[in-house]
Parts: structure tokens; C-alpha cells; sequence
């Protein structure tokens, strides 16, 4: 990328800061650092570096592939954007390449040069899509979107909701999570926003069971020093909630998710946000590490990406702890996965009415 | 003022608890007519045990944050509507020593008028039945909902206080020992006297970790200010894990003297040290080879012995002889424990022992009073007169496992350590632990009993399946009149023993509250429940609350037939309400059926208060 689309986006942040906000926005945010708030410029930028033209929403970070929820995020954004074309796009492509299982849902995975290689889906892709289709819906009055997204989540519903010690989760995936009478389930795949948008669709309540036992689970699923959520939990027979086997046990590039999603539904209660706070505040919210373990606490040498840190700045103002994370402008060569969770930053950030 | 007013509530069985404001007059000592069994009142009914119901208040509107400089009396208002008394008690206090000047709210168990705002009262519910994941969960989504909406402090203080607890306890489970410690630091409160599990479980934790001062100044710290002698003497057995006999020593004396509470006895912190130091050299008198004890601590044992005239160490030190082959010593100490007790284990010893010096008759005498009635002495015969054909009879016979043995001459101090050691070789099993259970509570360790049984739950729900084929070896006399249609599993046993446990150890309100969601058999519910309505009729008498004493007792006959001793209550109750026929009445038929001293004062104290023959 060009050294101007750095300046440019750092220009677009301190004008943020200088642009006459309210006088209780200002209280609420003392200080520099606003979050470069997400628009259709920059949807633009964002179309031109990981969106290409048959479609797809390629994952930078991970050799060129595309994914369920890389498609997902890009139909969210666009939608935000407001760029119904690249919309289209991306959902022409979602719907001839990876929905290709026969049972409404998205193959999770594919490879420039192999196609579909795992054709088991991932739950949270699927949620990204169908949530993705009802707000392109509502935004530009097109109910044949609506319906799509209506099969997906039916689709869900029929397949992935399930109820485990009196609680209804969702797996992951159709194949491959059922350990005995355990599930093996990811607290980050409670897109908290999609599923209250799918509750609210008739014959929803599940989807509203399972937004309370998100909460239950997050409030069981708190392990080590700083009490962090699990990527990947097993939930037992017995209700008990400890790091799945055969997972590395740690806290990381998934969970780091979980705080990104409550804020975008409206929770502030601080006890679900302390404990990243908590991390963050540790490391002086600078070098704070990309993963820890659980429930050790051993911390990797890799920093959060910029994306992580917008989220870790979101979980603080509502943690309410104090402190401040600076999140710097993204790298001109800054990856799909830390540039994605930078713009959902700002998006929950303006719903919560914390950023406009 | 409180106490008689607060316990009032707790416990009323079927008699249903007439309105509140009457049970409050009756208490401050007017007129209590209304208070009597009467018809059910509106409001919700909250089932103890199938068929028994206490009455409570219909909710408390609101549960909005307190205005500024007044006392936030949520969490008050909601103990008194579930009965809580030790947690309302503890609140009142609480609550008195942020506000010097407050009084508790006279209407206290008036139902609360519905105001707006958010009623917290499903969230302490849901927090008092142990979900605590799900009251967080409850509290974050009425925040959402009403972003404007403050729980109160109270609730939040609970709340993390039931985390950290509870994060000590998974910690502890899962022997993440450093854990268990950063969680205490982290949230002292959770390892305060009122949680004394938690204290050990940190204690234990220093223990494992070998930072053994750190241990001894956790001990120190329960044993000097928690301040029931009870839960010192059982810090005492918890510390014998991980310290020597001299920081025991100096345990028990700090245990016994500092910041003495009223009403508490602490002879028996110091008497529990010589206990274990007599289970210490019993112990090693048990596994000792000939000769293995120094002649002074066998003389120790023996002066121990003798003074509490403790048949099962004597018993101990028959065999402890007998293996010496020093017969004679071996015979006066078997004879010793069947003369303070006598006993088949005692006779079977002595059998042996007149065997080994060659007194055949004498061996048969001894064996006499048992023949053909135990096993036990009907094997040791063999030994004198060894069966034709059965090869000379060689095999002294050895009976059933060690721990049965232990069990069979009711060695509860053996059947400790018998269980340490089989755990130290083979690892801990449920069905062990269960075992542990029931002899701590032979040896009256309650508190102890109820970690073991809990422990041994959690190991069965690790364990794979094996059925219900476990069941654990009650102690002759422990095992509850069940009848074989009801037969208790092995969870609902280590729950049953848990709540046997808790029983004693007085956690009256904690087990009522517990009760009606524990896996236990109808059997075992309904003796628990009865024990603890007799507990509780116990103290209504001591509180001269006549009339609940009546409600108690005849909520208890519902479950089970009414003892004699608690029919004496009865009359005495009657009595005191100056029901002087029906008390007449009432000692009149205890005394018809067996006369005793207690029934005979019955009678005639009745009897001469109505015909004025003072």
C-alpha cells in the first residue's frame, strides 16, 4: 500500500478529534484517540485491499484463503458501507462456493488453488452471513435477502442449537464437537447482536435461550489470573465449564472476540468486561501479548494486532476501569483478521453511541 | 430483639406460619393468639420436603438503589423472606455498624409493596440456590435493558464473594494449588471463619506447596479467631495432615485460650491434640513390628488408654502383644476391653491369647458367651480346636480386610489411618472416601465428614460408571432405617452423609435451604428434615416460643413417629402454654408406657398445678 493511504487514514483520525463534539462525548472520552469511525470511504479502502472482484474477502494473515466468516465480515461492512454491488458480490460468491453442504449452510473453508477442501461449517460464519443479509434486508428493502437469511438461520437452528445441562449452545460445527456426553464449544461464536436479531424473528425464542446462556457460560468460562475466556471451552453433562482437550488451552485470537460482541449488543455491565481490562491494564496497554494461557497465564511474545488492541480500548471504557489503550493507526500491509476487528470496533463503538 | 423474632420464621412445618405481624407480637410478648396454626396464608409457599411448607411474604417490590445516606435494607428484606436467619442476623449487624443509629425495619416480613424499578429478588434467589454464573447472567441483561439501573452493592459484594469461594473450590478441586492461593489474596473474605472450608482449603494449599509457615499462620488464624471450639478442634485434625506434633501442640494451646468466644467450651481443643497424638502412637502401635514402640510411648498409649478406659485401645494393644507372641500381656489387655466393653472382637482376642499360652479351657470359656453367634469366634475357635481334615487348621483365620476389621471392632481412629494409607498407595477412590466420611462423623469430626463426603461425591462424578454396586460399609448403628424398596445410591448416600454432617455441625439454616434440591432418598430426606425439626423444637423451647415448639413438633410427626424424649418436650411445651390437661395428658401416657424420672416430674409437676397441691 501506498505510504499516502497511511497518512490519509491517520488524517481521518485526528480530524475525529477536532471535529466539535458534544460536550458529554468528550467527558465520556477524555483526550486524544478516537477510533477512526467506519463510513463508506472507509469500506472503500477496506473493498480494495481484501475484497476481490469475483467476490471473495481474502484472509490475508492465512495464505490467500477464504472463509465463512471473512465473507460474513465483508457483507457486514459492506452493508455498513453502504455498497450494495460488492454486497451482491459477495454474497454471489458466498452462495456458489460455499454453500455447496446441500443443507443451507456454508462450507467454513476455501483454498485458492484446492477449492472446498473441509466441507464441516462453522457456526459463526453462517451466523456472520445470515445477520449480514436481514440488516442488507432492513437497509435496502429487498425481502429476497430477508428469505436467505430466514433458511440460514433455520438451518442453525435445526443443526447447530442444542441443549446441554439445561442450557441451549451452539456447537461450532455439525461434525466434530461432541466429546461423549461433552461439547466442545466457542465462547466467541456468540455473535451476541446476530443472535438477538435472530431472536426476534418468528419462532425465535431458542436463539433468545441461547443469548442467556451465553452470559451464563462467559460467567463460568473465566479462568486464571486475569479470569479470560477460554477460545475453545468443554461444556459437560453437569453444567461444568473448563478449557477443551485437544485445544491449546489459552485465551487468544477467538475469544479476544467475546467483549467485541457483547459491547455491539449493548452490555455494559463491567463485570463482563473486566477481564480484559484487566489484561490490558497489566501491560500498560501497549504490548499487551496476543494469547495466555490457561489457566497458567503464560503470555506469547506476540503483541495484540492493532484490531485486538480497538477491541481491548472498547472492553476498558466499558469496564470502566480508568485506563486507556492507544490503538495506532493500522499497517499499510496490516492483515485481514486485526484490520476487520478494527472496523467492528468502530461500528460497536457508534452503535453504543460511544463513537459517532 | 431479633433472635426469637428471626427464628420464628425459620422452620415452621406444616403448621402454617399465621401472619407475620402476628409472629412479630407474639415474640415482642403480646398477645399471641393469632400466631397458632391457622388457615394458609396468600403468598408464595416454598416446599421444604414433599408435604411440608413454610409460608413467606409475597416479594419485596423493589430492589432500586437506596438513596443516598440511607441503609440499603435489599438484601435484608430478602433473608427475612426466605427464612435466612444466620445470613439476616449477619446483616443486621452489618448493617448496625455501618449506621450506628439504624433499627431493623418493623416490618421486616410485611409483604413489600410493589414500587417501580428493578426487582432484585430474582437475582438473590437465583444466587442463594448456588447459581451464581446465572444471577451474573441476570444482572448483566437487566443493565442492558436498563442501562440507568445500579445493582446494589450488597448484591455485588455477594456476588464476588460466592466467585471467589467459588474459584478457590475449582482451584482446589483441581489441585491448581498457586491458584487457590491468588484467588484467597485476591478475595480474602471468600477464606473468612464464615467460610472455614475455604480456609482449610487454602491452608492445604500452602501445605501441598511445602510452604509449610504459611500454612501454620493460616491454622493459627482459624484457630485464634473463628470462634467456635468445634471448628477449632477440626483445624486441628486438618493441620495434623501437614504439621509435626510440636506446631500441634502449639496450635491446640493458642486454639484453647485466645479471644474465647461466650458459651464455648475449648477444653476439647486441647483435647482433641491428645487425640491425635493417641491416634498417632495408636497408629504406629497398629503397624508396628514386636518391639517397634519406644517403652515410653508404650507406656504413653497404655496410660491413655487406661484413663479413658478406651476399649478399642486396649483391644489395640491386645493384638499389639498378641503379634509379640507375649501372651500374657496380650490376655490382661483383651480381658481389660471386654470387661469396659465386652465385645466379639474383644472375645476373639482373648481366645487367641488363652490359645497362645495354652489354656484351651480358658480359650473356650472366653469364647462361650459368642459361640455360634460371630463369626468372628466361631473362626478363632478353630485356632484352639482345629477342625479334622482341614489340614491341622494352620491359618490362624485372618477375617474379612483390615478396614473391615477396623470397622467390625468400631476403630474409627484406625479406620482413618487404614484408608490414608490404602490412598497413599492406590489413590483415592469415592467408595474410600465415603468410608472416611462416616468415621469422621464415628469420631464426632463433622465438619471434616462433610468435606469427605463431598470430596468422595465429586470423585464419583469423575469415576467411571460403575453402577450403584459401590455402596460403602456403614458402621453398625450409622446405617438409617431404610427400607430395602429405597435403597440409597452412592451419591444419595455421600449426601445424606453430608447433611448428616452439616447436622451436626449446626449449619441449620444452610441445610434447610439445601434440603429440598439434595439427591437423597425420600427415607433420608424426611429423617434429615425430621432431625432438623427436632433441632429446631429444641431451641424453641430454650427461646420459650411454646407455640412453635408445638408447630415444630407436629410438623415432625408428620414424618416420623414422635420419640419420647421430644413427647417430654411436647409436654413440657403444653405445660409452659398453660395447656395444664394436655400436658397432664401428655406425661401421663410417656409415663404409662415406661416410667422414668423425667415422665414421673412430668406427671406429678401437671398434676399439682391443677389441683393446686403446691
Amino acid at each position: 500500500m501506498t505510504p499516502s493511504r497511511r497518512d490519509m487514514l491517520a488524517g481521518t483520525a485526528s480530524l475525529g478529534l477536532t471535529a466539535g463534539l458534544p460536550a458529554v462525548l468528550t467527558t465520556i472520552l477524555p483526550g486524544a484517540l478516537r477510533a477512526a469511525p467506519f463510513d463508506a470511504a472507509a469500506w472503500q479502502r477496506y473493498a480494495e485491499r481484501f475484497l476481490q472482484p469475483e467476490g471473495r474477502i481474502v484472509d490475508s494473515g492465512n495464505k490467500g484463503v477464504s472463509h465463512s466468516e471473512g465473507q460474513g465480515y465483508g457483507m457486514l461492512l459492506a452493508v455498513a458501507g453502504g455498497d450494495r454491488p460488492a454486497f451482491d458480490r459477495l454474497w454471489g460468491w458466498t452462495q456458489r462456493t460455499l454453500m455447496v453442504r446441500g443443507d443451507g449452510l456454508a462450507a467454513w473453508r476455501w483454498k485458492p488453488e484446492e477449492g472446498v477442501t473441509d466441507r464441516n461449517n462453522a457456526a459463526d460464519g453462517d451466523m456472520l452471513i445470515a445477520w449480514a443479509l436481514m440488516r442488507a434486508a432492513e437497509q435496502w428493502q429487498a425481502e429476497s435477502y430477508r428469505a436467505s437469511a430466514l433458511s440460514i438461520v433455520n438451518a442453525l437452528a435445526a443443526g447447530l442449537l442444542v441443549e446441554q445441562a439445561g442450557l441451549t449452545v451452539l456447537l461450532p460445527g455439525r461434525e466434530g464437537f461432541r466429546k461423549g456426553d461433552t461439547l466442545v464449544l466457542n465462547p466467541s461464536y456468540w455473535i451476541f447482536p446476530a443472535i438477538r436479531a435472530f431472536a426476534a424473528l418468528p419462532g425465535g425464542e431458542r436463539w433468545g435461550r441461547l443469548a442467556d446462556a451465553g452470559l451464563v457460560l462467559l460467567s463460568k468460562a473465566r479462568f486464571g489470573s486475569y479470569q479470560l475466556p477460554p477460545d475453545w471451552m468443554a461444556l459437560d453433562a453437569g453444567g461444568a465449564v473448563t478449557p477443551a482437550e485437544g485445544f491449546k488451552k489459552q485465551y487468544g485470537y477467538d475469544a479476544v472476540r467475546v467483549p467485541l460482541y457483547l459491547a455491539w449488543d449493548g452490555y455494559r455491565d463491567p463485570y463482563y468486561f473486566r477481564p480484559y481490562a484487566a489484561l490490558a491494564t497489566k501491560f500498560g496497554g501497549t504490548a499487551i501479548p496476543a494469547t495466555v494461557s490457561l489457566p497458567q497465564g503464560t503470555t506469547t511474545q506476540v503483541a495484540a494486532s492493532v484490531g485486538m488492541l480497538a477491541v481491548y480500548r472498547l472492553a476498558c471504557r466499558i469496564a470502566g476501569t480508568g485506563n486507556e489503550v492507544t490503538v495506532p493507526a493500522p499497517a499499510a500491509d496490516e492483515d485481514y483478521y486485526s484490520t476487520t476487528l478494527l472496523h467492528l470496533s468502530a461500528l460497536a463503538a457508534q452503535s453504543l453511541g460511544i463513537d459517532p | 430483639m431479633t433472635r426469637p423474632v428471626l427464628s420464628a420464621l425459620l422452620l415452621i412445618g406444616t403448621a402454617v406460619l399465621g401472619s407475620p405481624s402476628a409472629v412479630l407480637a407474639q415474640a415482642g410478648g403480646a398477645q399471641a393468639g393469632g400466631a397458632q396454626a391457622g388457615a394458609p396464608q396468600p403468598g408464595g409457599g416454598r416446599a421444604l420436603a414433599p408435604g411440608v411448607k413454610v409460608e413467606v411474604a409475597p416479594a419485596p417490590g423493589s430492589g432500586s438503589a437506596p438513596a443516598a445516606g440511607k441503609v440499603d435494607e435489599t438484601a435484608l428484606r430478602y433473608y427475612a423472606r426466605i427464612g435466612d436467619v444466620e445470613r439476616m442476623e449477619a446483616e443486621i449487624a452489618r448493617l448496625r455498624a455501618l449506621e450506628p443509629g439504624w433499627e431493623p425495619p418493623k416490618d421486616l416480613f410485611a409483604p413489600q409493596p410493589a414500587t417501580a424499578g428493578v426487582d432484585e429478588s430474582p437475582i438473590w434467589a437465583l444466587l442463594s440456590a448456588g447459581k451464581v454464573a446465572e444471577a451474573r447472567a441476570a444482572v448483566a441483561e437487566q443493565r442492558r435493558k436498563s442501562p440507568s439501573w445500579q445493582p446494589s452493592e450488597k448484591l455485588l459484594q455477594e456476588l464476588d464473594l460466592a466467585e471467589g469461594a467459588g474459584r478457590i473450590r475449582q482451584a482446589s478441586d483441581t489441585k491448581r494449588w498457586q491458584d487457590v492461593i491468588d484467588a484467597a489474596a485476591a478475595q480474602p473474605e471468600a477464606v473468612a471463619c464464615g467460610r472455614l472450608d475455604n480456609a482449610w482449603r487454602l491452608a492445604e494449599a500452602y501445605g501441598e506447596l511445602k510452604q509449610l509457615d504459611r500454612a501454620y499462620d493460616t491454622y493459627r488464624t482459624i484457630v485464634t479467631t473463628c470462634p467456635k471450639a468445634k471448628e477449632r478442634r477440626d483445624t486441628l485434625f486438618k493441620a495434623s495432615r501437614y504439621l509435626g506434633p510440636d506446631r500441634l501442640r502449639e496450635l491446640a494451646a493458642l486454639g484453647a485460650t485466645s479471644n474465647p468466644a461466650p458459651g464455648e467450651d475449648y477444653s476439647t481443643v486441647r483435647a482433641a491434640e491428645a487425640e491425635l497424638e493417641t491416634g498417632r502412637l495408636l497408629e504406629r502401635l497398629g503397624n508396628a513390628k514386636p518391639g517397634g514402640l519406644s517403652a515410653a510411648d508404650l507406656s504413653r498409649v497404655e496410660g491413655i488408654v487406661r484413663d479413658k478406659q478406651d476399649a478399642d485401645g486396649a483391644v489395640a494393644l491386645g493384638w499389639y502383644f498378641q503379634k509379640q507372641k507375649n501372651y500374657a500381656e496380650a490376655q490382661s489387655w483383651f480381658s481389660q476391653a471386654n470387661q469396659w466393653e465386652p465385645s466379639d472382637k474383644a472375645a476373639e482376642g482373648l481366645v487367641l491369647a488363652y490359645n497362645g499360652l495354652g489354656e484351651k479351657a480358658q480359650a473356650r470359656a472366653a469364647a462361650a458367651p459368642w459361640k455360634g453367634r460371630s463369626s468372628r469366634i466361631d473362626q478363632a475357635l478353630k485356632a484352639v480346636d482345629p477342625p479334622r481334615g482341614a489340614g491341622g487348621g494352620r491359618a490362624v483365620p485372618q477375617g474379612p480386610s483390615e478396614l473391615d476389621r477396623a470397622l467390625a471392632r468400631r476403630d474409627f481412629a484406625g479406620c482413618l489411618g487404614i484408608i490414608s494409607t490404602t490412598i497413599a498407595r492406590g489413590g483415592p477412590t469415592a467408595a474410600l472416601l465415603q468410608q472416611r466420611g462416616w468415621c469422621l462423623m464415628e469420631l464426632k469430626r463433622p465438619s471434616e465428614a462433610e468435606a469427605a463426603f463431598a470430596e468422595a461425591q465429586a470423585l464419583a462424578a469423575r469415576e467411571p460408571a460403575k453402577a450403584a454396586a459401590a455402596g460403602s460399609r456403614l458402621p453398625a448403628g450409622a446405617l438409617p432405617a431404610n427400607g430395602a424398596a429405597d435403597k440409597p445410591t452412592s451419591a444419595q448416600e455421600n449426601a445424606y452423609g453430608q447433611a448428616l454432617a452439616r447436622l451436626a455441625t449446626g449449619d441449620m439454616a444452610g441445610l434447610t435451604r439445601d434440603l429440598p434440591r439434595a439427591n437423597m432418598t425420600t427415607a433420608q430426606k424426611a429423617e434429615i428434615r425430621a432431625a432438623l425439626l427436632a433441632t429446631e423444637a429444641n431451641r424453641a423451647l430454650e427461646d420459650k416460643r411454646y407455640h412453635d415448639v408445638l408447630r415444630l413438633l407436629d410438623a415432625r410427626k408428620e414424618l416420623t413417629p414422635e420419640s419420647r424424649n421430644l413427647g417430654i418436650l411436647r409436654g413440657w411445651a403444653l405445660y409452659n402454654l398453660m395447656r395444664y390437661d394436655d400436658a397432664y395428658r401428655q406425661f401421663k401416657a410417656i409415663d404409662d408406657r415406661l416410667s422414668t424420672e423425667e415422665s414421673r416430674e412430668g406427671v406429678s409437676t401437671a398434676w399439682k398445678t391443677i389441683y393446686h397441691e403446691w
